[in-house]
This record gives C-alpha cells, structure tokens and sequence, in this order.
C-alpha cells in the first residue's frame, strides 16, 4: 500500500496559469528594478554626497546665522546685551546683573529684529521703573563696517520712540571681548574705561555693581571737561588700548582717547545727568 | 538580484512544492497566488548563495512556510473577506485521497508542516528541525501527535500508508 498522504499530495499541482502569471510578473518587476538601480552604484554615491553636501551646508549655514556679529547693549543699571547675527537678527541676549536677568526672564527677544527686541525691553514692564527715575539709558553699538552705522540708525530710530532721554555710543570688537572676558556688557565696560582714565583706583569688579547714571555722575565729578565721557566715539581698537594705557597713567586728561564729537551732540546737565545725542 | 532565467527555472522547478504548502496553509486561491508570487520574488531578490539544489529547495520551503504564516497573521487577511474566499476554491483531488487531505488540513498549522515535510518529501525528524528552526525533539512529538490526530480522524486502521 503506498503512501496514502503522499499520493493524495501528488495531485496538487501548480496551475499552469498561476506559473505563467508569476513569471510576468516577476519579469516585470525584475525590468523594473534593473531599470531603477542600472547605476546603481553612482546613484548611490550620488545620493550619500548629496547628504553630505546638505548635511555640511545644514550645520555650516545653521553656525553661519547664529553666530553674532555685532552687539547692542542696553545698560541703565540692568545691563543687558544682544548679540545680532549677519542679518540683524537677535541670536542671543544676556543680562549682566539680576536686574537685567529679570527683564530677560518675561521676553523672548531671539528671532526677532534688534529694533523690535529693543522696542520690547525698553517698554517692559520691568524696565519702567529704571526709566522713571531718570536713570541714565545708554545703548552701545558696537559692530564691523558699514554694520555699525546701519545697525547705529536703527537704535536712533528706536530710541526716538522712546520717551526717555537716552544716548548711544560706538565701542569696538575688541572691547567687546574685554568685556565679556570681565563679565559685563560692552556698555558698561565702555564706561569703565572712560572712568579707569581718570581714576585709576576703579577696579572694574566696582564698576560691575554701579548703575550707569553712577559711572557717569563719578565721571562728571572728576570734572574732566563738560561730558567729555560723553563725547567718546570709539571707532577703532586703539580707543580701547588708549584707555587701557592711560588707567595705567593715572588719570590722563583724556586726550586721545575720546574725540569730541560736535556736529549732533548736545550737553545738557540737568540733575547730574549728562546726555548726548538726544533722542 | 537573480537574473529572469533564473528566477523562471526556479518557478517551474519548485512551483508544485510551493503550491502545496499553501494548498495546505491557506484557503483560496486568491491568497495562494499572492503568496505564490511573493515566495518567488524573494528568491529572485535575494542574495543568498546556496550549496546545491537540497539547500535551495530547503530555503524556499521556509521561505514559503513562513510567508503562508505571515499572511495568515496579516492585518488585512484577518480583517477582510474577499468574495472569493467567500467560495472556496477546492482543489481538484481524486475522491480516494479527498478523506486523507481533509484529516490534513483540519490539524493545527505546525503538525501540517511536520506531517508534509516528513511524509510528503521525506524529511527527517533533524532535517525538519532544521527547516522549521525546532529542535529534533519536538519535532518527534509534533510527529507522533500529529499521526495520532490523524489516526483519529480516519479511523483505527489508517498506519501511515
């Protein structure tokens, strides 16, 4: 007797209609797959350096626009400062001192055009009682080339929303990086070094606690020539050395360092508060 | 990626074998001639190098068995009835072997896998194991249950022959 599960599997067979449909099919898909991959190897290589190539200019662009390269600060007493990147964006803002933390905390100022997140520190809601008390409100751009005077106009047009009187001054890169090396912003080490020409006991740790009114009320008691603190444009890093080289003097007379600058400034001194290029 | 004369050679070789284990896994031809198909177009996509024609043919039963559980398992088998399924399509068997297949078919999936490979093409308990991925062991008693269920169903007398 023979294998009765055997025989009874013997009479399936495949349909000869089911062979012929696979065998198209899989002689279509097989035309379709030699077609697809025939460089298989290039597209391959294509398509991982167009990775790369994206991948590179993902990370370099993403750098290229983060990076800043111009800076703003806002200094009353709270010190606060933008970092601007190529486009005029803000693409960071740190605060020196708890006070400029506070402001900080209730904004988001990244993203956003250095003249709306100027607009929005100045008129916060935290900032107002700085502005009230008359304090001194100094913005310091300091930025390369054409950069510094565009960006330049772009305070002045914000200021002049601004109901508060208030000044802006220029400081160069390498302040810049002096100042963050000591911990403060460019503005108010900007200052420090105008004050480090006639005193030379200031010590910048002094200087990071002091309101800007009291850097320039101590400025304007060493009475060196009405609001010559005022009156610096530091165009270039030797204004910075200069300073430097003259706290090592002992109190200079404030030649070369600080040019006068005439053709907009405006003195006025009105309950110790000096003011230049009114706003 | 085998080549199309490959692949044809393959399909009239192994067509039969392959059409048997989803005669016995599945239940209508629809399902057979997808599976069909799907068998086939892994072997020409694969890139597995095989010893001699054994080892190859061990592969695609594999490669069919689990391809006939993956469909079974499938979302979209488990959900829907198509409206052929709804008229199975019997295979067209000589009546004396009509009882033998159904007793076949009525036993759960892994003792129609053992009873077919060892009965069918001859397949020890080790080559079986191997095949499936079970150890010879249970193979054995998958065995020795699956020919009791059988007796069972076709009555005291039926040996195996």
């Amino acid at each position: 007797m023979g294998n009765s599960i055997h025989d009874a599997f013997d009479n399936i067979k495949a349909d000869p209609q089911m062979k012929e449909a696979a065998k198209r099919y899989l002689a279509g898909r097989c035309q379709k797959k030699s077609s697809l991959f025939a460089n298989h190897a290039f597209y391959r290589t294509f398509a991982a350096a167009c990775a790369m190539l994206l991948l590179v200019a993902g990370i370099g662009g993403y750098h290229w626009a983060n990076q800043p390269v111009s800076y703003v600060s806002i200094d009353i007493n709270p010190s606060i400062e933008l970092g601007l990147n190529r486009f005029e964006w803000v693409v960071s803002a740190v605060a020196y001192n708890p006070e400029g933390e506070q402001i900080l905390q209730e904004l988001s100022l990244k993203g956003k055009k250095y003249t709306e997140a100027i607009d929005l520190v100045v008129e916060s809601e935290a900032m107002a009682p700085y502005l009230e008390k008359e304090d001194e409100l100094v913005f310091t751009v300091a930025a390369q080339g054409s950069r510094e005077e565009v960006i330049e106009a772009g305070v002045a047009r914000c200021s002049g929303h601004i109901q508060h009187s208030s000044h802006s001054v220029n400081a160069d890169m390498e302040t810049v990086n002096l100042a963050h090396d000591n911990g403060m912003s460019v503005g108010k080490y900007n200052a420090y070094l105008q004050l480090s020409e006639y005193d030379s006991t200031v010590t910048v740790d002094e200087c990071r606690h002091m309101s800007m009114s009291q850097i320039h009320g101590m400025l304007s008691e060493h009475g060196q020539g009405q609001g010559c603190h005022h009156t610096q444009q530091e165009s270039s890093g030797d204004g910075a050395a200069q300073g430097m080289q003259q706290e090592s003097t002992g109190g200079g007379n404030g030649q070369g360092a600080h040019r006068q600058e005439s053709s907009d400034s405006e003195y006025t001194e009105q309950g110790g508060h000096h003011r230049r290029r009114h706003h | 990626m085998r080549s199309e004369t490959e692949v044809n050679h393959a399909v009239e070789k192994y067509a039969d074998m392959v059409q048997r284990i989803c005669f016995y896994h599945l239940k209508n031809q629809a399902d057979t001639e997808d599976v069909f198909q799907n068998v086939f177009l892994k072997y020409m996509m694969s890139d597995q190098s095989f010893c001699d024609s054994e080892h190859e043919k061990a592969w695609i039963l594999r490669v069919a068995i689990n391809a006939c559980k993956d469909y079974l398992k499938s979302f979209f088998r488990r959900n829907i009835v198509s409206l052929e399924s709804l008229g199975d399509v019997e295979a067209e068997v000589a009546e004396d072997y009509q009882e033998v297949l159904e007793a076949v078919l009525s036993l759960p999936a892994k003792y129609k896998d053992v009873i077919y490979l060892s009965y069918y093409e001859g397949y020890t308990a080790a080559e079986i194991g191997k095949i499936l991925g079970k150890a010879e062991n249970t193979v054995y008693s998958l065995l020795s249950r699956g020919r009791g269920m059988l007796k069972k169903k076709l009555g005291g007398e039926w040996n195996g022959q």
